[in-house]
Order: structure tokens, then sequence, then C-alpha cells
């Protein structure tokens, strides 16, 4: 299995990184939340900002077709901070395309 | 071929029936005269809860294996139906609420809270569901009623629920309740708490209150102060509150619309009686064609409306993962179409719409009791607003892509495997069920000017569902949400007018297969609603051929005089 903290390749040949899968969730979370994307905490619950159940839903669907990946629709409640769900779409990045 | 469980579904309405009686009857203890003074005074008619308890109306909500009598969910709001023909709040004062309650123990209650809420309420005992808050109204993430978790694993109950239906006398609540305080979805759990189980000085029932319609049913609130409750309270595991409701809701968004149908029949029911008796210009108001062609209208919404509420039951237990928009839909739109044919028929009804007894009193009982179903348990608003973030999904992964629904889907009278509670998921990448309106239009019989009429309705659905799926992959981000623009609220309407089409089209295409219900197998009634959602659409679509309204016309007349139901089962009843 990949190494999580390492770079994972998807079928797209894009590499992903903690880092790089923050900016996207920050930059996607501002529109959300018509926010400026330096006005948001990747250590603070998405919550806090007002991102509510049916949005955190919507938000999976928007994962799923950015990095072709299957998720729970539950997963931003799940992994409620950027730095939480950064990690974990890394790891299913890296075990999906395992998989795959 | 009649099964087992059409027989034991077709008996238990025939015995609730008879219990009941003809609502007409002046002598009938629970006829229509009773239940508008029990309206007036405020109360639910006691002889009516009695009768429904010597019916044991409670094992309708229990599942078979628990000693029970629910096998599939649209057999629940057949049977129910017929309590909300008579009266709408009985029906929600005496079970529903119990039944809403229970799902939650049913979808994820351990083996010993499934046992002891199928005792209670097969012993005649009531469960109420005390869900939302005042303050936070459909925005329940944010409810503050605690469930403080003790070191040892049990709970301190704290704070209070509002309008809460059977408050005062139910043996058992659902609690939803916050048991961690950081904001989120992951921070709310359900408790299930016996009233015996709880100290008596440390909870008070809140006044209740009282409303415009259903005014028999007992909205009260409940203030808990300190009380502490065992750690096998807990239903599911802790944090999991957010889900179980969203799970739990789409069996009873499914189910709750098409039961209240019964009281839209019932009001169909008086204003044909009334017209066909009211003479005017010489000549009986049921000749008006103004009139004829608003009762016509009406039995087709009742028709449309059983045909998206079957689809949305019989998906409970066909296609669970899909099951979360269909619920909605028929939360959001049966509701509406049901109102809306309240407000034609007041019409054509005239200035007696406006008396509160006699004859034609149960038509203003109505008018008032039904809107409770737009409001209650998710509002109109918030069922589009669980549709909308999943459309963008749909666009791009299900709708013309998918395999058609399954036909049992459409088959009212056909077996169901059992409900499979912990299969309902939370969000739908799949839609069966439009599915099956494109698979059908390259097969659709085009004999008949009918059915040529059926043909190109279904072709302009199709049509309106590839607009819906191009204005769905241009949602903007913030447009998917709750505070989402007007825009996106109207694009969640047209798709489940769309859904409605989809359920019309199966239901007819099935039962000519079958050829068991000669009026369903008819074309005539699938293109007369087909038509009347195409126009709510917005669309002109080329004028049906008079075959059609005629035909829905005759049946309409020929099921008021033997006194058979206005929806998809023409089941015989009582008056
Ligand atoms: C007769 C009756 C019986 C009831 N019985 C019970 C019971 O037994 N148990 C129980 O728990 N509750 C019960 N309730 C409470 C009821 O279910 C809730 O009050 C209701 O679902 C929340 O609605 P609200 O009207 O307070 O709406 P709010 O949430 O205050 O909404 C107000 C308005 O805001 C808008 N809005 C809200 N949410 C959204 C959204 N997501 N997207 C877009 N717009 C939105 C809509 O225009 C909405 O009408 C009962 C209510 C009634 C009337």
């Amino acid at each position: 299995m990949t190494d999580t903290t390492t770079t994972v390749t998807t079928s797209s040949a894009q590499q992903h990184t903690a880092e790089s899968l923050s900016v996207w969730l920050v930059d996607r979370i501002a529109v959300y939340l018509k926010r400026s994307s330096d006005q948001i905490d990747a250590t603070v619950p998405l919550a806090e900002y007002g991102l509510d159940s049916v949005a955190a839903l919507s938000l999976c669907g928007d994962i799923e077709e950015d990095f072709d990946l299957v998720l729970e629709p539950t997963v931003a409640w799940d992994y409620p901070t950027i730095e939480a769900l950064a990690a974990h779409i890394l790891e299913e990045l890296s075990t999906q395309a395992g998989a795959a | 071929m009649t099964t087992a469980q059409e027989v034991r579904a077709a008996a238990r309405i025939a015995e609730i029936e008879a219990a009941l009686g003809d609502p007409a009857d002046p002598a009938n203890p629970v006829g229509q005269a009773r239940l508008l003074e029990a309206d007036e005074a405020g109360e639910l008619l006691a002889a009516g809860e009695k009768a429904l308890e010597a019916l044991n109306l409670n094992a309708e909500f229990v599942p078979v294996e628990l000693g029970g009598r629910l096998e599939r969910i649209d057999t629940l709001v057949r049977v129910l139906r017929q309590v909300f023909r008579r009266d709408v709040a009985l029906g929600l004062g005496y079970g529903v609420t119990s039944f809403m309650a229970a799902v939650n123990v049913w979808t994820e209650g351990d083996e010993r809270q499934q046992a002891r809420l199928a005792e209670i309420l097969l012993d005649g005992g009531r469960a109420s569901v005390a869900y939302h808050e005042l303050a936070h109204g459909n925005d329940f993430v944010r409810n503050e009623f605690e469930a403080r978790v003790q070191p040892d694993g049990s709970f301190v109950l704290h704070g209070a629920k509002q309008v809460i239906n059977n408050a005062a006398r139910a043996d058992a609540w659902l609690l939803f309740s916050r048991t961690d305080d950081a904001p989120g979805s992951r921070s709310h759990s359900v408790l299930m708490v016996e009233r015996a189980g709880v100290d008596p000085e440390r909870v008070t029932v809140l006044p209740r209150y009282t409303t415009v319609g259903v005014r028999g049913c007992q909205l009260a609130g409940l203030d808990f102060t300190e009380a502490p409750v065992a750690a096998e309270a807990l239903v599911g595991s802790l944090g999991q509150g957010v889900e179980l409701a969203l799970r739990s809701f789409q069996i009873t968004r499914s189910a709750v619309p098409g039961m209240a149908l019964g009281g839209a029949d019932a009001a169909l029911r008086t204003v044909v009686s009334f017209a066909l008796g009211r003479r005017l210009y010489r000549r009986s108001v049921m000749e008006i064609p103004h009139a004829r062609a608003t009762l016509g209208n009406a039995f087709l919404d009742l028709l449309i409306s059983d045909s998206l509420s079957l689809v949305g039951t019989r998906a409970v237990h066909l296609l669970p993962e899909e099951t979360s928009v269909y619920a909605s839909a028929v939360k959001y739109l049966v509701p509406k179409l049901l109102q809306e044919t309240m407000y034609e028929l007041s019409i054509v009804l005239g200035a007696r719409f406006y008396v509160r007894d006699g004859e034609f009193g149960g038509f203003q009982k109505n008018v008032r009791d039904l809107p409770v179903l737009s409001l209650g348990h998710a509002g109109s608003a918030a069922c589009q607003a669980t549709i909308i973030p999943q459309l963008p999904r749909l666009a791009r992964r299900a709708w013309f892509q998918d395999a058609p629904a399954p036909a049992e889907l459409f088959q009212p009278r056909t077996d169901l495997p059992a409900i499979p509670f912990r299969r309902l998921a939370l969000a739908s990448g799949k839609d069966s069920l439009s599915a099956s309106l494109v698979a059908a239009v390259d097969e659709l019989p085009d004999g008949s000017p009918e059915e040529v009429a059926v043909q190109s309705l279904a072709l302009r659905l199709m049509d309106e569902l590839r607009q819906i799926q191009e204005q769905s992959l241009t949602l903007s981000l913030e447009d998917r949400t709750a505070l989402a623009s007007p825009a996106s609220f109207a694009l969640a309407d047209r798709y489940t007018v769309v859904l409605a089409g989809a359920a019309v089209l199966g239901v007819w295409r099935e039962a000519r297969a079958d050829g068991g219900d000669p009026f369903l197998a008819d074309p005539a009634w699938a293109a007369a609603a087909l038509d009347r959602l195409v126009r709510r659409l917005g669309y002109q679509p080329a004028a049906l051929p008079a075959s059609c309204a005629e035909r829905v016309h005759q049946e309409l007349l020929r099921r008021f005089e033997e006194h058979r139901s206005f929806d998809l089962y023409d089941c015989p009843l009582a008056g």
C-alpha cells in the first residue's frame, strides 16, 4: 500500500498531497460559505463556519467528482475539519487506487 | 394471482371499514357528526380511539417479526388511509405519531428495545417522537435539548421539547438529544425513554398548544430538569442521531402523505355528492362543465398522488439506496397537490365550504386538517433542500444512464420483501424511477389516440428531465445548500413533477400488462394525469381526445355510486 504521507497519483495523473488537498478544500468551502479563502482555518470544525449537514452531504459529491473517489456521504461529518478531511481523502485515494 | 400479502391487506381493510362504519350515518358513534363535535371541542373522539384500540391498530406499526402486522409500507399506508378518511386527527393522534417514533427503534434499536417497544404498542400504549424544538425548527442539527453523558454511560436529560404529539400521555418518548457540545452532525443521539423510568419530579408537561387543524391532537411539550436515565436508553450509537433521523424520515416521509389521501378522498366524495344533488340553471351542478372538469381533475390528482406515494413506499423495500430522494419528493409534492385539490374543490362546493356542521361540515375540517401534512415533520422547503444537493450528482451519474426500476415497483398488489431498515442510504446516487420513464418512451404503444397522447406527454417529460439535467450540472456550489437560490428550489419542484409522471406511467404500463383493473389499464387516465403534470410544468400540450376526460368522469361516478375508494385500489368502502 502507498504511504499516505507521501504523494498519491490518480488516474488523471494529478499529484495530490495533504497540502494540495487542503488548498482545494479551502477553496471549495470558501465558496459554500461566501467567504474568502484566507478566512478559513483548516483546523476549525466546518460546522463552526455554518456548513450544515445537507451542504456537507453535497461536498461529498464534489470530492467524488473531482477525484474520482467513492466516499461515505457523511465523510464531512466524520472528518469535521479541513485538515482531517484532507488526510482522509489522501488515504482513500491511495486505498482506492491500490484496489483498482 | 392474489398473493397471501394481498389477501391479508384486503381483509384488514374490510375489517377496519366494518368496524368504523358509514361516516354519513348519524347513528354511527364514529361517524362524521360525532367526529365534527369532537373537533369543535378540541378532542380526539373517544369512541374513535376505542374502536381503533379494539382493532389493535397499533399492530400495524409493529413488524411481523416482533408480533405485529407491519410487513409492507405501502400496505400500512393503505390501511391507515381508512382512518385518515374519517379523521386526519385520529390518524395522527391515535397512531401515526407512534409509528414515527417506532421507526427509529426498528431501524437502530437493539433487541431489547425493539421487544419492549413492540410490547408497549401491542398493549395499546403510545410512543411520542420528540425531535423538534421550537427554537430551531427544521434546522434540528442545532437542537439544544441535552442528554449529558455520564462517566458510567448513563445520561442526564436537561431541557425542553415543544409541540410534541401525545407528549403528555405517551408511555415512551423517542428523544432527539444533544450528546456533545461540538457543532455539527455527530453531536446528537436518539434515546428511548419510558415515562415510568423518569422521576416525575424531574419532568414537567408543558401546556398544550391549540392549532387551526387536527384540533383533537394533543400537542404539548416536555421540560426535563437534570433527569437521570439509564445507559440502555440509547438507540443505536452515540453521535448517530442525525443519521438515524435522516434514515427514519425516509420511511415516514414516504408513508404519511399517502395516508392523508384518505382525507382528500372524503372531501372529493362530499363534493361529488353535492354536485349531483344540487340543481341550478335547471340542471345539476355536475352538468356544469367547469364543475365537472374540476371534479375529474381532483380524481386525477388523487391518482397521481397515489402513484407517487405507491412508488415512494415500495421503493423503501425495493430501492432502499435511492429512497432519500423519493421520500422527499413524496413529502413535498403529495401534500401540495392535495392542498391545491382542496382549494379547487372548495370552489365547486361554494358557500357550503364555509359551513361547520351537517352534511358538508367535514369539508372545512379537511381544509384545516390536511395542511398539517406539509407543516409537520419537515416542511416543504426542507424537503426540497434535501433533494437539491443531490441533483448535480444525479445529473452526472444517474439520469439517462441507470437501468430502469423493477416492474414490481409499480404493481400495487404484488408481494414485497421485508423492510430493509438498515439499508436506507443517506443520499442517493441513482434514480431508477426516472430511468423507467426514459426506457418506456421507446416502447410505448401508439395504436389509439389515447395511447398517442400518452406517448407524446411521456416524451415531453423526458425532455424536461433533460433540461433539469442541464440546469443541475450548472448549479453553483452555494446553490446546493439550504441557502440555495429560489431557482434551485424551482428545479427540485420540477424534478418531483417528472418523478410523479414516471410513477403514473409505470403504474399504467404495469396495469396494462396485468389486465386485472380495466380502468388502470386504460390509457385514458394515464393520458389525462400526464397532461395535468405537463401543464403543471408550464407547457401547453395538444388537446387530449375527449374520451380521456369522459372515461375518468365515468369512473368517478361509478366509484361514488358503488362506494369505492378514489385511489389506485378501487377499494370497497363502508359508505
Ligand atoms: C400539528 C403539529 C404536530 C407536530 N408534532 C410533532 C411531533 O410529534 N414531534 C416533533 O418532533 N415535532 C412535531 N411538530 C413540529 C414540526 O414538525 C416542526 O415544527 C417542523 O417540522 C419545523 O417546522 P417550522 O415550521 O418550525 O419551520 P422552520 O424550520 O422554523 O422554518 C420556517 C421556514 O423557513 C424556511 N426553511 C426552513 N428550513 C429550510 C431549508 N432547509 N431550506 C430552505 N428553507 C427552509 C421555510 O420557508 C420554512 O417554512 C408538529 C407540528 C405541528 C404543526
